[in-house]
């Protein structure tokens, strides 16, 4: 990257600083501490509070313990994983991951992408789109989650009456195993939808705009200079958005499923966020937990590696 | 670039669509929230009898008082911390050059691909074994480390003008000062960017606060909509009051800052 060349230069300057002032080998030494201290804050709650659960997880995963104090973890080996891999909650837990994935992909990683490029033609006139696709992001998830059962509501709901009024029944969506997961699809891509178009905004800012020009007096139209230029200019950014889309589907569908669902109707909402939570806080079952916690992070990685080899491949084309 | 006609007009057409169907469901919530219990039933897309009594019912039946102290409190100190930490790293990383230093960046920068589901089990035991359970501490400091501050802020210093830096330090200003008094001041809309999206993810942080807080006193706003939610089922037009409430402060932060945000966001943020 060339964020590196500034950095020497800032550096150089930095020297004479020091070595003006004289005692050179004090100074010398306070300098090399320096950064270290500058860090010290980061490092130290990186290292409890993610890196060292990360391993105490793996330790977990592999003991049969109820979270209370006064009971001794055993060892069972790599017993609760096929506890766990065996049961129907995971199953179905796991089928809907792929569901809540497979789906966001389209919906969450595609959709925001003429949207963007539509906003980025416009300019500046495309300021107050900008600003409502925005607001979805700054209200949370317990708030959407809440709005929705109201207006879902299959009594006195604010669709029913709509509904009625055409003279049509509105089905009771949430009670539904078919039909629960998409009401939670749908309304978590009513939530991050305009994030993401912010993100490709940010990533179609770095074209420039002579090359278009240039296609353009060539007599390229619209969907070429799309899939010539824009496309593969903005694939950095799709990998960006489409490996933190899948990251953060597991995690903000958590809301919605425990507000709406609680995983239900018979398991068809469920995914192994939830899961996990079940079996670590409501059954207070730690080992299966963090079996499940441990075949998740495997999943991540997993999904992290296919999407930079089939993403990355497309991305030769950064500047 | 200018799109051809067409294309111009169907693509007004999908994001006029979609911005609708943003601004339907929150219309209906507004509306709900300020219409009498008659009326609330009934459809009807504005209030005939417009009244705050469903706000009046909100603080009479939950402690919201006591949930607004608490998301404000632990939202204010963990914004605070996390950025202060946060603009120490990216310093260290942004102006020295030390050993191990690229291993530790890409240790922090990792750290944004690990969710919270992977580390939650070890820091709900950790917070129980400090006594932290149920108070401000469990709230604020596992989440005093901010990766996305790191790099935001790095990419940002990196590009700041030696010439500043050089004047200051000819003066006699050594790092510290530096940082504070020359940087910090002029990096102005990264910094608001960057508190937005903390702010934001603070105040609306949902699956922690669930897990660590147990009474009224240590509750945050989303917790207690979710006990709301669940004890009073069907008193909906106090939970739309309850939810515009929660809402205000994000969508109050945004519209002070928005201007230099989405031009943060848009020309430099986010670019890697």
């Amino acid at each position: 990257m060339s964020l590196h060349q500034p950095q020497k230069q800032v550096v150089a300057g930095a020297v004479p600083a020091g070595a003006v002032s004289g005692q050179p080998s004090a100074r010398r030494q306070r300098r090399d501490l320096a950064p270290w201290l500058y860090l010290a804050p980061t490092v130290l709650l990186l290292a409890v509070f993610t890196y060292w659960p990360l391993l105490q997880t793996a330790y977990l995963s592999l003991v049969d313990w109820n979270l209370n104090p006064g009971q001794s973890a055993d060892f069972v080996g790599l017993n609760n994983y096929g506890r766990v891999a065996g049961s129907t909650l995971f199953q179905a837990a796991f089928l809907n991951t792929l569901i809540y994935i497979g789906a966001s992909i389209p919906l969450k990683v595609l959709l925001p992408i003429p949207v963007a490029v539509f906003l980025w033609s416009v300019g500046q006139k495309g300021h107050f789109y900008r600003a409502i696709l925005f607001l979805p992001t700054l209200i949370s998830f317990v708030v959407v989650g809440i709005a929705f059962l109201w207006i879902l509501n299959p009594i006195f709901g604010y669709a029913k009456v709509i509904f009625a009024e055409l003279g049509l029944r509105f089905p009771n969506l949430l009670a539904d195993p078919d039909t629960a997961i998409w009401v939670i699809i749908g309304i978590s891509t009513w939530k991050v939808l305009g994030f993401n178009v912010l993100i490709y905004l940010a990533g179609l800012a770095s074209i420039n705009k002579e090359l278009i020009e240039a296609m353009r007096m060539d007599g390229a139209g619209d969907i070429t200079i799309f899939r010539r230029l824009i496309w593969p200019l903005l694939t950095p950014t799709l990998t960006f958005v489409a490996i933190s889309t899948v990251i953060f589907t597991m995690q903000q569908v958590f809301t919605p499923i425990d507000l709406m669902t609680e995983g239900g109707p018979s398991n068809s909402t469920t995914n192994l966020f939830y899961m996990i939570y079940q079996y670590s806080f409501v059954t207070f079952d730690v080992g299966g937990g963090a079996a499940g916690t441990m075949m998740l992070f495997g999943f991540l990685m997993i999904m992290a590696f296919v999407q930079f080899r089939v993403l990355d491949r497309r991305a030769h084309y950064q500047q | 670039m200018q799109l051809s006609r067409p294309m111009m007009i169907v693509g007004h057409i999908l994001v006029l669509a979609i911005c609708l169907s943003i601004l339907f469901p929150m219309a209906i919530v507004l509306s709900t929230a300020f219409k009498p219990m008659n009326e609330i039933y009934a459809g009807g897309l504005l209030p005939q009898a417009p009244t705050f009594e469903n706000f009046a019912r909100l603080f009479e039946k939950t402690a919201f008082g006591w949930y607004i102290w608490n998301s404000s409190g632990t939202t204010l100190l963990r914004v605070i911390g996390q950025l202060i930490i946060g603009v120490l790293a990216a310093y260290a990383f942004a102006r020295f050059r030390f050993p191990y230093r690229d291993v530790l960046f890409a240790l922090v920068l990792g750290a944004m691909m690990i969710p919270q589901v992977l580390t939650m089990l070890p820091i709900y035991i950790m917070m129980a074994q400090l006594g932290w359970f149920d108070t401000w501490w469990a709230l604020i400091v596992p989440n005093l480390a901010t990766p996305i501050a790191v790099f935001l802020l790095r990419q940002h210093m990196m590009s700041f003008p030696n010439e500043l830096i050089d004047a200051a330090q000819m003066d006699g200003a050594g790092h510290w000062t530096t940082l504070w008094r020359v940087i910090v001041p002029n990096l102005g809309p990264a910094m608001a960017a960057l508190t937005i999206i903390i702010f934001i993810d603070s105040w609306n942080e949902y699956f922690w606060p669930l897990l660590v807080t147990e009474s009224a006193h240590s509750r945050t706003i989303q917790i207690g909509l979710r006990e709301f939610l669940q004890e009073d089922m069907n008193d909906y037009g106090a939970l739309m009051a309850g939810i515009i409430v929660a809402s205000i402060p994000a969508i109050a932060v945004f519209l002070f800052f928005q201007r230099r945000v989405m031009d943060t966001f848009v020309s430099s943020g986010l670019k890697g």
